[in-house]
């Protein structure tokens, strides 16, 4: 018979002050800040820590094997370390890694970190990373006739929005959200993290008028509604139930989770074939993962018992696509909270308190940070940005992969319902 | 906090360089029976006999059922738009790939609004990104009928298709797909 899992809680939180050039520190020694935070705040001995799950945006920074790397300065030495690398995605999945590695049975304290130093590229989103995405992808159609006018169209499109563009396209037009919409959440985002002090883009008072005022890149973009590219880490620390009685204080417990993918969500598959998802805002992989992840948690009306979401949305529009996929709201309504203010800080539904991957978005640590994010709201201890009720669940999601990949998590003040 | 040398408070860049041309990757060939089909301005999708979805180009296995797609298709090259972009004018310096610039290479005409879009043709379950051309973009729509402009002498190569145009509406207004259904 299968033996049951173990109830396990985040202890420790950590990250780096967010900002588009770390030049004080090395990749180590970013990464190291994070990791003894987590640890400070976790009141655990560096030596008390049994495993380390690591990860970042895969091939980014042009360091291949940043794990060896950082191994010594986080105080690993003699100690399994596993480098987990999921794309966007890739912080949720570290932190999904850390769940397990406790829940099994086979690790009482895990560290959990996710990192991405962009500056040490010349180009944001190095070659070398997008090389892992789909470079020979493009070589091979490149072979076939696509002509250096598709890639430049594609340049157009795509600049620095890719899929998301046509993603917010699809949208907007099945749901009636407008370009002011997103102009609204993008202001929110830059307001709530002038409240979080590791926050990238912080800007107090922004008005959806100011986002209004940039430069548009393809209708509906605007520079104003793009994440940045930040350099900076985050970590937290997980214990299993039997650890955190004896030592810790305040723990959030990890009560469901799941990772599920769809169909690649851009257009071309392997071999450039094409893709069966008619709608990239459809993301199924994340309902999927939501619902499966509610049934673990024991969650049966996530609108009524989730507190606040932190959603992993590096556009604007992706706050509400996803949240309607995490059925805090009905499809095509969650814009309508925006006018309302629900997913203000102060509102019925918080989103991205702390401005989310939109205002802060270090690639591989941005997933795991929303499950910092998360943990600190169920503390009470997000500070300025915490939000002024009593948070018993919160969820955080993922996104990355080919455009397709979700990891989705709900923490909350209590064990979840049953072992596993 | 960490392990931060202080008597470094900057780090330096050292540089060094990486030749992507070096890699090889292995293809299926898949596509080749595609490009077959527009060298007769046809577009070719594989079947699965699974869920009956239609993929174009040919997709060795369903995304969905994760059935082998072995029957191929033949879809019309009439479609719809079902999402759209605009770009702003376009500027010199403002479009580059690989280092250059698509302005200087006279792809596009300084001032120039482009449209890509996602299209839909009819029997097909996916999309193609495609430029819309001979159109106004304050006449553009989602749902709006589109037929594919073929390159006058197709090669047989994926720029075969330019882009697509609207479908001129003639008098009454139907054009031959929307009379049929
Ligand atoms: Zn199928």
């Amino acid at each position: 018979m299968r033996k049951k899992s173990r109830h396990v809680a985040v202890v420790g939180c950590g990250q780096t002050k967010h900002s588009s050039r770390r030049r004080d520190v090395t990749l180590p020694e970013m990464v190291s800040q994070a990791v003894f935070a987590a640890l400070e705040d976790a009141k655990i001995d560096p030596g008390e820590v049994d495993a380390f799950m690591v990860g970042n945006m895969q091939g980014f920074g042009g360091v291949a094997q940043p794990e060896q790397w950082i191994g010594d300065w986080i105080g690993a030495s003699d100690k399994p370390v596993i480098r987990i690398a999921t794309g966007g995605t890739t912080g949720g999945s570290v932190g999904q890694a850390a769940y397990y590695a406790a829940a099994s049975g086979l690790y009482d304290v895990v560290v959990g970190t996710a990192w991405e130093k962009h500056s040490d590229s010349a180009e944001p989103g190095a070659t070398t990373g997008l090389m892992h995405v789909g470079l020979a992808n493009v070589f091979y159609a490149l072979t076939k006739g696509f002509s250096l006018k598709n890639v430049m169209t594609a340049s157009v499109a795509g600049a620095a929005a890719g899929v998301a563009v046509y993603q917010a396209r699809f949208y907007m037009n099945r749901s009636g959200c407008k370009i002011e919409h997103l102009d609204a959440v993008a202001a929110k985002c830059r307001r709530n993290a002038a409240k979080n002090p590791y926050a990238h883009l912080q800007w107090p008072g922004c008005t959806p008028e100011d986002i209004a005022a940039t430069e548009l890149i393809a209708y509906p973009f605007r520079y104003g509604h793009v994440c940045p590219a930040s350099d900076g880490a985050s970590a937290i620390v997980v214990a299993s139930e039997d650890f955190v009685r004896r030592r810790c204080e305040k723990p959030v417990w990890i009560k469901g989770l799941a990772s599920y993918t769809d169909e690649e969500n851009n257009l071309q598959a392997e071999n450039w074939s094409g893709v069966g998802v008619l709608d990239p805002s459809e993301q199924m992989g994340c309902r999927v993962s939501a619902m499966k992840a509610y049934e673990m948690a024991g969650i049966k009306n996530p609108r009524e018992e989730i507190d606040v979401a932190e959603i992993y949305q590096p556009f604007p529009s992706q706050e509400l696509i996803f949240a309607e996929r995490c059925g805090l709201f009905d499809p095509g309504t969650a814009w309508r909270a925006v006018e309302s203010g629900d997913i203000e800080i102060e509102g019925k539904m918080p989103l991205d308190p702390s401005g989310g991957v939109n205002a802060t978005n270090a690639i591989g640590s941005s997933a795991l940070q929303r499950i910092l994010e998360a943990a600190l709201q169920v503390r009470g201890d997000a500070g300025e940005h915490q939000v002024p009720k009593k948070v018993k669940n919160a969820i955080a999601t993922g996104w990355g992969g080919n455009t397709n990949y979700i990891t989705f998590t709900v923490l909350g003040d209590e064990p979840g319902p049953r072992r596993w | 906090m960490g392990y931060i040398k202080d008597e470094r408070p900057t780090t330096m860049m050292v540089g060094g360089s990486w030749n992507i041309g070096a890699y090889k990757y292995k293809a299926n060939g898949l596509l080749d029976e595609y490009l077959e089909g527009l060298k007769e301005k046809k577009l070719i999708g594989s079947m699965c006999m699974g869920c009956g979805k239609v993929i174009v180009p040919p997709r060795l296995v369903c995304g969905r059922c994760h059935r082998e797609m072995t029957e191929r298709v033949v879809v019309s090259d009439k479609g719809t738009v079902t999402t759209f972009v605009v770009s702003p004018p376009i500027e010199k310096g403002k479009v580059k790939a690989m280092g250059m610039d698509a302005v200087e290479l006279g792809l596009f005409t300084e001032g120039e609004v482009i449209m890509p879009a996602y299209v839909q043709f009819d029997g097909a379950d996916c999309n193609l990104n495609l430029l819309i051309l001979d159109a106004d973009p304050k006449d553009v729509c989602v749902g709006m009928r589109v037929e594919a402009v073929w390159a006058e002498n197709p090669v047989g190569a994926l720029s075969d298709i330019e882009g697509v145009r609207p479908i001129p509406m003639e008098c009454g207004g139907l054009d031959e797909n929307q009379k049929k259904g």
